[in-house]
């Protein structure tokens, strides 16, 4: 049986700042996240991301609707709440007076690690995360990429339940970023729930069980992922390289009455309504015999998305 | 209390990485002391009146010292707010397994301590090096005054920082309200003599309850029930400020 170990129910909030028209930055959004679960919370800047996050973990409190992570609500239990979870936030959140050893060593003293299994675990991640070299080097001295990287290396010192990551891999490069992706896929294997947000797209279709995409503080689209691309048009995309001659193929590819055309130069990214349009299409490219390349694909969840947040802008307009 | 340990083990962490830092905390109000008060003391001699007692400045000037570096510690601690918050680290505090309550009083011990070193070293310099005569059975009090004279300032400066969002905000407010509350107060002159407006303030400035307090335990000027009430009355400024500052961190957030 499914646990719920977050529960979201009509939360929303306004920020109010005086002589500023109020925001409304989350509008009674509700969903539901099961242990062990990665689930990502998917949005545009501005869409309530961090505000749901914050929420969350604590940080500020709704101004309407319930919130609970493990059975604790986030506003009447929030000391308990945060004995259940750990946060890498928005911001680089780093002690830069500190050496990266002695961050893992605050880090590990307010969650209520003994220091010597602070220094067994240091030892782990710092391999994990190739961070050895860094250990004495003061945070004030790290390059962005690196203060991310420790920040986010932090929670795997600890195992409280639920770890919540705000936009973790940003600043990251592509090795540390398949480590982290590893490490949090890993640490869900273990029984960890995960939610995340991210723009990377890529990034949460590989990773999460389940997402919500949310915009201007409402819900679009929830569901595991193929249930959130099939809320979207489920155009397919064929992309063909041809030999030589573009200009004639491209007003052959105008005959096959497609969605869209891009072309770069012989290359061709073409979409289609229909299963039945791309696979006719390749079968007469494959039969003319001037493709060097040509590939079928479904749509994404970055096509669904922007289809989603297009949707609703036009509605709105 | 181990959320508290926590903390004051990572303010002891960042305290450790400046030794200057730590030298200057230590030794600005021995400083003071030395150098403002024996000035002082040679200028107006043994001619210092009060409750009809000559009292040499020195001696008068000791509890003032004391008063003094509660409130610089008070401003240096919650000036960590700022840099804590421009780092970012201090949102990730606020989602560790603590109270808000537990994260002020982890500062505040920690800085208490720094100020029981520092109130230490200037008594040591005011008995041994001025000759200043104290109520030695006074000591523990005496010290025990300072922590919560830091405390009172802290909780009260905290609830600043977390409504004002710039630090150069920050700094001209403390710079302006530190003007005034010292001259306003019987930090370096007793306020009897002031005129009455000066004297009114005066008596509502918590720095001049926490002064006089601090100077009846270590000379012995004033009288039990004024110095009691005193104490009463900072201790609620004390417990007001904390209460406002634990306020004031959601503030922060928003």
């Amino acid at each position: 049986m499914n646990e719920s170990i977050i529960e979201v129910q009509n939360l929303a909030k306004t920020y109010h700042k005086r002589g500023h028209t109020p925001v409304h930055a989350l509008k009674g959004i509700s969903f539901s996240v099961q242990k062990g679960q990665i689930f990502g919370l998917l949005g545009p800047n501005g869409a309530g991301k961090s505000t749901t996050i914050k929420i969350l973990t604590t940080l500020i409190v709704p101004t309407s609707g319930k919130a609970a992570v493990c059975g604790h609500d986030v506003v009447a239990q929030s000391t308990d709440v945060r004995k259940q979870i750990c946060a890498v936030i928005q911001d680089n959140a780093l002690e830069i007076y500190l050496s990266v050893r002695n961050n893992f060593k605050t880090f590990g003293k307010f969650h209520g690690i003994s220091a010597k299994e602070i220094d067994r675990r240091t030892d782990r991640l710092c391999e994990l995360f190739g961070l050895r070299e860094y250990l004495n080097e003061s945070g004030i001295d790290l390059s962005g990429g690196l203060k991310r990287r420790v920040q986010v290396a932090k929670m795997f010192l600890i195992d409280k339940p639920v770890v919540f990551l705000d936009e973790a891999t940003t600043g990251m490069d592509t090795f540390n970023k398949r480590t982290t992706l590893n490490a949090i896929r890993e640490e869900s294997h273990k029984g960890r729930t995960i939610l995340l947000t991210t723009h990377l797209l890529d990034e949460a279709e590989i990773l999460c069980d389940a997402v919500t995409i949310i915009n201007h503080g409402s819900i679009l689209a929830q569901g595991n992922i193929e249930e959130v691309k099939s809320m979207g048009l489920q155009l397919y995309t064929v992309s063909m390289t041809c030999q030589s001659d573009p200009a004639a193929w491209r007003r052959w590819i105008e005959q096959c009455a497609p969605v869209s055309i891009e072309q770069s130069e012989n290359s061709f990214i073409v979409t289609v309504a229909t299963e039945d349009q791309a696979l006719d299409m390749i079968q007469r490219a494959r039969a003319a015999g001037v493709f060097q390349y040509f590939e079928i694909s479904r749509t994404s969840l970055e096509d669904t998305f922007i289809e989603l947040i297009d949707k609703k802008t036009e509605r709105k307009a | 209390m181990k959320p508290v340990f926590a903390v004051m083990y990572r303010e002891y962490l960042i305290r450790r990485t400046s030794l200057t830092w730590m030298f200057f905390d230590v030794m600005v109000p021995l400083l003071y002391l030395l150098m403002f008060g024996v000035a002082f003391d040679r200028a107006l001699g043994a001619s210092f009146m009060i409750d009809g007692n000559a009292i040499r400045y020195n001696a008068f000037f000791l509890a003032g010292v004391i008063a003094m570096t509660c409130f610089g510690n008070a401003v240096n601690q919650s000036y960590g707010f700022f840099i804590d918050r421009d780092n970012g680290i201090f949102y990730e505090h606020l989602t560790y397994p603590l109270t808000r309550g537990e994260l002020l009083l982890g500062k505040i011990l920690f800085q208490g301590m720094m100020t029981v070193v520092q109130a230490s070293v200037t008594l040591i310099a005011g008995v041994v090096i001025l000759g200043v005569e104290i109520r030695l059975a006074m000591i523990p009090f005496i010290l025990a005054g300072a922590v919560l004279g830091t405390a009172g300032w802290f909780f009260c400066m905290a609830s600043a920082t977390f409504l004002i969002r710039r630090n150069d905000t920050f700094n001209m407010v403390i710079n302006a309200s530190y003007f005034i509350l010292m001259f306003i107060s019987s930090l370096f002159y007793p306020t009897d003599q002031l005129p009455a407006w000066l004297k009114i303030p005066s008596m509502v400035n918590p720095l001049t309850w926490l002064t006089n307090v601090l100077r009846y335990l270590t000379i012995g000027t004033g009288s039990f029930n004024e110095i009691a009430l005193q104490s009463a009355a900072f201790c609620a400024f004390l417990m007001a400020s904390f209460f406002l500052a634990q306020r004031m961190i959601r503030k922060a957030t928003e």
